[in-house]
């Protein structure tokens, strides 16, 4: 079984427990305390990976130390259709939002670490940094629903999706409110809405789409 | 300030079953569209203990609170309190409701008792809203074809070709947004991208 | 000017083992700067105009900027040998302190901001349970609270009715009680520490003290971490940030009888430090 080294706060953990689920893949998961503990920052866990980060997964004699290539391998192995369509150009625009997730990481991702676990830093320029990365986003997916489009690459959801789904939905975290991006919230709700999706704290579900409850 | 309609997002930006936030002069509101299309725009604070409904959920013509599922139904009226299925709220629980209109793919509010209609802005059809860290002022100065107050109107060169532009002017607490609306002959895109520039140079203009 | 009752109540200021660690922690208390670190082998607090009293229990350093009214509130139960006693570390929420407070004694949230944790659609109902101001401890509490849970703590499978009591023992600083999945002869102990920085910010402290000697520490943690990590955003976004003490500000129902009580003894005694007196 893919062992998942996981903290249950980490944007770029969910980000791979989301993909898991949408695919339909059982992972061990291995929660490793991040906070307050560091323990990602220990000898030990450096063993595993060098670079101090999380998530880890681990196949075998596999280890993988960066998110989006877990999606990459997630997809491959279990729902191909989530790696977007093979043309090209769809195949360059999906890497291009697998790079762009990472600027949003670094910068609504470090908001957040620093609105809510106290990680010292420049607030003022990582919000800014996140407000210009979502303007992207936010433009890239307006033209894409001109076309009529729904997803930032082709015509289903994909690894580029998901990428740069939980940072951007969990910008309110750090400070950034999503209120100026109609086109980025209606997107996290239709990944919200998606069939097997799984929530993490700050991202809940829709329970609109739970029935209403008798009232007796 | 006279109250008057303000233009706080566009139709297309707002499906049926979803809530966003929507302000008016300072006022925070959860806009909502039913799953019937009924579209309600609330004061954005539940009476119960003071949740932002524009977090909450829309389930049939109700919404809903997301911290302890208060329903509320037309007209801001309490319908059901999860923690009491088999309570009749009282009648006196109620949101305080604003006067919501769609017009021309734009949703415009107003305190309850606005008499008469939103401003018509025909001829245009609905782009996308932005928001903007610069003022109006700033907006104005790097495009003099744009003229007006609350509804800016004008023909640009979107594409090397005159179009006809109306950017609706909402000012939030956050800061400013524009509701931009474009000649229905403009490539979408194209007006977007010019959208986009002209942000960039009303933002620039100021940091300079 | 903030209240003298305010200034002689015990505040979490860090965690313990942080601090006998080594770190500095440089923070505010009610509006102050304040340095909490080591001295000579000695936790110490210093603000604008000398030293804290200071004490450490439950895994926290607690301080007070005034003259301590009374100690520090016991819990007896941090004593027992086999307990577990977890330190879930800081998170910091944009809202008063006191609502954080109060968020935590209620469970009428559980289906919609825990789903499938701590409750769930349709099991909404809250039961009538009893509330009291206990005399000789001046502190709230509430018994006999009950409700249904589809996952009632890490260690729990499947859903039960959990039993809770709940209570107020200083005013930034709530105990609960619950159903132990593990023994039937005792209760889970969970704590909520919280550091009031100013009126409308605080650092939040969830403390643990269970019988469970099976689960990794780490995902104990995030258990609690998530829990709380789903009420930040809920409480990130209450208007306004200041709790309302006027009763005609929100509206409560018999399900927010802990939270009236608390309202009550915080304005009877004038602990007002992050409340709302009358309606903006
Ligand atoms: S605050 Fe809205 S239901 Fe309680
Ligand atoms: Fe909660």
């Amino acid at each position: 079984m893919i062992q998942l080294y996981d903290y249950v706060l980490s944007a770029s953990c969910y980000k791979v427990r989301l993909m898991a689920a949408l695919v339909g893949v059982k992972m061990d998961l291995e929660a490793v305390d991040f906070h307050p503990g560091r323990a990602h920052k220990s000898v030990e866990f450096a063993q595993l990976n060098p670079a101090g980060t999380l998530p880890v997964m681990v196949d075998g004699d596999m280890i993988l130390t960066e998110s989006t290539a877990m999606l990459v391998y997630l997809a491959k192995r279990a729902g191909p259709q989530w790696l977007g369509p093979d043309d090209a150009k769809s195949a360059a625009q999906v890497q291009q939002w697998l790079a762009f997730s990472g600027r949003l990481a670094a910068s609504l991702g470090m908001a957040r670490l620093h609105d809510m676990l106290l990680y010292k830093g420049d607030i003022d320029a990582w919000r800014a940094q996140g407000h210009a990365a979502l303007r992207e986003l936010e433009a890239a997916l307006t033209e894409r629903r001109f076309a009529g489009g729904e997803w930032l690459v082709g015509d289903t959801p994909s690894i580029a999706d998901i990428a740069c789904f939980p940072n951007a939905a969990l910008s309110q975290d750090g400070g950034v409110s999503l209120d100026a991006y109609p086109s980025v919230r209606l997107w996290t709700r239709r990944i919200r809405a998606l069939d097997r999706f799984i929530e993490m704290p700050g991202i809940h579900r829709l329970h609109e789409l739970s029935p209403t409850p008798k009232v007796a | 300030m006279t109250p008057r309609w303000t233009a706080t997002g566009l139709s297309q930006d707002l499906p049926k079953g979803v809530v966003m936030a929507g302000h008016w002069q300072g006022h925070d509101l959860a806009v909502w569209r039913s799953a019937t299309g009924r579209l309600q725009a609330w004061n954005d604070r539940c009476p119960h203990r003071g949740m932002r409904l524009s977090h909450g959920f829309v389930r049939g013509e109700t919404l809903a609170c997301i911290y302890h599922g208060w329903v509320y139904g037309a007209e801001g009226g309490c319908k059901h309190i999860p923690a009491h299925p088999a309570l009749t709220p009282p009648a006196t629980i109620t949101v305080t409701a604003f006067a919501c209109v769609e017009q021309d793919g734009v949703i415009w509010v107003a305190p309850a008792d606005m008499a008469g209609s939103p401003p018509a802005v025909s001829g245009v059809q609905p782009l996308r809203s932005v928001s903007l860290t610069c003022d109006l002022a700033a907006v104005l100065a790097v495009e003099p074809a744009l003229l007006g107050q609350d509804i800016l109107r004008g023909t640009v060169q979107i594409d090397g070709q005159g179009h006809d532009v109306c950017l609706l002017v909402q000012n939030n607490p956050a800061g400013l947004t524009l509701h931009a609306l474009c000649g229905v002959r403009a490539n979408k895109v194209a007006a977007s991208h010019w959208v986009e520039n002209l942000r960039r140079r009303a933002e620039m203009k100021v940091a300079a | 000017m903030i209240a003298q009752e305010v200034l002689n109540e015990w505040y979490p200021v860090a965690m313990a083992a942080q601090i006998r660690a080594g770190q500095r922690r440089v923070t505010q208390l009610l509006g102050q700067p304040i340095t909490v670190e080591l001295q000579k082998g000695a936790i110490v607090v210093t603000g604008q105009g000398g030293a804290l009293h200071v004490t450490e229990a439950y895994g926290h350093v607690w301080a007070c900027p005034g003259t301590p009214a009374h100690d520090l509130f016991p819990i007896p139960e941090a004593l027992e040998p086999c307990r577990r006693l977890v330190d879930v570390g800081v998170v910091r929420v944009k809202c008063s302190p006191l609502r954080a407070v109060e968020n935590f004694l209620d469970i009428a949230h559980f289906p919609f901001v825990h789903t499938d944790v701590l409750g769930a659609e349709p099991h909404t109902e809250v039961n009538r349970y009893e509330v009291q101001i206990r005399e000789d401890s001046d502190e709230v509490w509430a018994t006999k609270v009950t409700f249904y849970q589809p996952q009632a703590a890490k260690s729990a499978e499947g859903g039960i009715v959990t039993q809770y009591m709940y209570r107020v023992a200083a005013p930034t600083a709530a105990v609960l009680y619950k159903t132990c999945p593990n023994r039937t002869d005792a209760w889970d102990v969970i704590g909520i520490f919280v550091q009031p920085l100013t009126e409308e910010l605080c650092d939040v402290w969830p403390w643990m003290a269970l019988y469970d000697d099976v689960t990794p520490q780490a995902e104990l943690i995030a258990f609690q971490q998530m829990i709380f990590l789903q009420d930040r955003s809920i409480l990130e976004n209450q208007i306004p940030r200041l709790l309302p003490l006027d009763p005609g500000m929100e509206i409560p129902t018999q399900a927010d009888l802990t939270s009236i009580a608390y309202r009550r003894w915080l304005k009877k005694r004038g602990l007002t430090y992050g409340a709302q007196m009358v309606a903006a």
